[in-house]
């Protein structure tokens, strides 16, 4: 009897990673291979031209010495971070919460605010520019004369804004299933205690999305820290390194540079993935600990 | 959702309606005669036994024009020699870096486009084929090629490349906004003193819709290394271990180069809302502006109503002087066919291909003796851009960390226009900025 019940459990076991192997192959290959090849890049002078050559950490210290990285692409990463993910936290629980309400067109809205977030963030990026040109539509309504993405004080809030209006639809979608997960008599509890809807909202809605929230703040902060794609397409760093953040110093090191330094760009990659790593695992401490503390 | 898929196939459907109104039956034909050369060279080649030796060539694909146009002498070159077979793989997206990869992973082409701005770190890295005893047991000289261009791919006295085509700045200058003012039409003899008080007297900023700026300064790095040369200075020192950018030369030629826009007579593209200033000179809003041979075919295309002429650019107070631009062939150090690569290359560079592609108007050839040919007589604008060759022009490079040195100059010149930054202090930073980078 025993016997039998390993035995299955072993051919289902096969089973099991046979299923998932197609996946399994492909993320091994491209993810995990990769990600130790760059760690071990990291301790090398690779040019691409020449075999990569032992450099121990030759290339951290050239990360830590580089000017760029120190005066442009930290401060401008940790900044984007700071003022991106709580506004866009914030509007998605806005937005999530007006389309938890019995609204008419509901559907409708719901579909208008997803929209951006399944566009390709080249398309958004490209109708930004234009919206944003010296004779765009921003400063044709406005009627001022800016132009903003040339400009090293206003490129950065453009991409910032086009950033929070993006990702707030996959976020609220978040939120709204986080909101529907509610059961209702908590609500229909606090009603008969009293409670007003500003204070539903902010002593039983809010506390109850905490897992959620903690979701949304963890995902939109690794987002934030690894954005790139937006700042590829409209500004190139530019303009005075303005916009130059630590994915695009990886990959102007990495790819744009007349001498390639593909060791020292692994070693930043290496440094940000860990940076990564600190402020997720402090953020974790900081919402746990306030849980357990309102908890009591 | 169903709804939206209603909507969405309703539009589609309007879409497809409106463009089979819309399309004109012309452009469609054009396209049938490209597919019908590339039928004829495919049949040609299976017809050929198997003893072929294969070489790949690779380059960018920067028009279907010029694409058509390498077609072609690749066509003609395997009629001529049945035993080499050309596989032409074009990349399109990022050259350099697929490039790259390839090299790393051993996969590179046999021949393949190599940029004058990065083509030294190649052959550095032994990655490129010195062509040298190619060359002379095929009789070729490095006499018949312009002798800049030739300077441009040497290195320890060997040559790593034959430019397959080449550019140089020449100023361009609206006829009808010089008949405006009144003014005469600009000749090869013009000096910086010229330059500044016609570009006073073109600029007209009354039409708030429309202003016209005399001379347009971008902040960019393959523009104002020229006025460099021109004050007698340099980017970098001759053997590119340090940069003289913060020389008073070079101090100078950006205090002129700004000058421009600070006495409002010139602008930035970006002042006017365009990122090239080729498209305003067609708009008629830039009087003058320095761009290669490759403006001639955009404003034919884009603006054909523009009358314009080309000139050498202005001299300055130490004469003239220009940057040259330019692509060659290269021939990979790990090819298995050196010889047939050769042999492709020397067809590609002879003087009847390099008359076919001066005569298609896109690029001008490499050859010396195509000065003499009838196509540079009569097109004048072509010439300008090909003798600038002659007149003080130096290659479009930096060294190592070239990269850096455009960077740290376009942002030296952004520093000057946004922020007010006094010009030599801009320059002397640009200057410390890229010697930190040589660490």
């Amino acid at each position: 009897m025993a016997v039998s019940i390993s035995r299955r459990k072993i051919s289902e076991a096969i089973n099991g990673y046979l299923f998932v192997s197609p996946w399994l192959i492909i993320f091994t290959i491209f993810s995990i291979v990769s990600l130790l090849y760059a760690v071990y890049l990291s301790f090398t002078s690779y040019n691409l031209l020449k075999p990569p050559q032992w450099w121990g950490l030759d290339g951290y210290r050239r990360v830590f010495d580089d000017d760029l990285f120190l005066t442009k692409a930290l401060p401008n990463t940790f900044k984007y971070v700071i003022i991106v993910v709580p506004l866009q936290t914030i509007l998605s629980l806005v937005l999530a919460f007006a389309m938890d309400q019995k609204l008419r067109f509901r559907r409708l809205f719901r579909t208008v605010f997803y929209l951006p977030s399944v566009t390709s963030s080249v398309v958004i990026s490209l109708i930004f520019i234009w919206i944003f040109a010296p004779q765009g539509i921003f400063n044709q309504i406005t009627r001022l004369s800016i132009n903003w993405l040339d400009d090293p004080r206003t490129a950065f809030y453009v991409i910032m804004g086009m950033n929070i209006f993006t990702t707030s639809g996959t976020l609220m979608l978040i939120f709204l299933a986080g909101l529907q997960d509610i059961s209702p008599s908590i609500y229909e509890a606090a009603q008969i205690d009293g409670a007003n809807a500003v204070q539903t909202f902010f002593y039983i809605t809010i506390p109850m999305l905490r897992p959620v929230i903690f979701f949304v703040v963890t995902v939109g902060v690794i987002g934030c820290f690894q954005v790139f794609d937006q700042i590829f397409v409209m500004t190139a760093g530019g303009p005075l390194d303005s916009t130059t953040t630590i994915t695009y110093l990886i990959y102007k090191w990495a790819f744009r540079d007349t001498t390639i330094k593909m060791g020292q760009a692994s070693a930043l990659a290496v440094v940000l993935t860990l940076i990564i790593l600190a402020v997720t695992v402090l953020q974790r401490r900081m919402i746990e600990g306030s849980g357990s503390m309102a908890e009591r | 959702m169903k709804s939206l898929f209603k909507l969405m196939s309703v539009l589609l459907a309007v879409t497809m309606l409106l463009t089979a109104c819309g399309t004109p039956a012309t452009p469609e034909k054009v396209v049938e005669t490209i597919k019908e050369t590339v039928t004829v060279k495919e049949t040609q080649i299976v017809e050929v036994p198997a003893q072929q030796t294969v070489v790949r060539l690779s380059g960018w694909a920067s028009s279907p024009s010029e694409t058509a146009l390498l077609q072609s002498l690749l066509y003609q070159f395997s009629v001529e020699n049945p035993d080499i077979l050309v596989k032409y793989e074009p990349i399109t997206g990022d050259y350099k870096q697929a490039l790259l990869t390839s090299i790393a992973s051993g996969t590179e082409p046999d021949i393949y486009y190599v940029d004058i701005f990065w083509w030294l770190e190649l052959a550095t890295n032994d990655v490129l084929l010195p062509l040298d005893d190619l060359m002379s047991a095929s009789g070729v000289k490095r006499e018949d090629f312009i002798p800049s261009l030739v300077d441009a791919f040497t290195y320890n006295d060997k040559l790593y490349g034959i430019a397959k085509d080449f550019n140089t700045l020449g100023m361009f200058y609206n006829k009808d906004l010089f008949d405006k003012a009144g003014l005469d039409y600009p000749t090869d003899d013009w000096t910086w003193d010229d330059l500044k008080a016609a570009a006073a007297q073109l600029t007209d900023t009354s039409d708030a819709n429309k202003p016209v700026y005399g001379f347009c300064t971008p902040p960019d790095p393959g523009r104002f290394p020229a006025f460099v040369f021109q004050n007698g200075g340099s980017v970098m020192t001759d053997d590119f271990s340090d940069t003289t950018l913060d020389s008073d030369a070079a101090i100078g030629a950006a205090e002129f180069y700004t000058s421009f826009r600070a006495e409002g007579s010139g602008a930035l593209p970006s002042d006017l809302g365009e990122g090239w200033q080729g498209t305003l000179f067609g708009k008629g809003q830039c009087a003058m502006v320095y761009e290669g041979g490759w403006l001639i075919p955009y404003l034919r295309d884009q603006f054909p109503g523009t009358k314009y002429g080309v000139v050498m650019p202005p001299a300055g107070p130490a004469g003239e002087g220009n940057l040259i631009f330019t692509v060659a062939w290269g021939i990979s150090a790990n090819t298995k066919n050196p010889d047939a690569a050769w042999r492709v290359v020397n067809f590609l560079t002879s003087e009847a291909s390099q008359k076919t592609v001066l005569e298609s108007g896109f690029a001008l050839p490499s050859r010396q003796s195509l000065q003499d040919s009838d196509y540079l007589k009569n097109n004048a604008n072509s010439a300008a851009i090909f003798n600038g060759s002659f007149n003080g022009a130096h290659p479009f490079f930096w060294g190592s960390v070239g990269s850096d040195v455009n960077d740290q100059m376009g942002k030296a010149l952004e520093r000057i226009f946004k922020e007010n930054q006094p010009v030599a202090d801009a320059m002397k930073q640009a200057a410390e900025a890229v010697r930190s980078a040589m660490k």
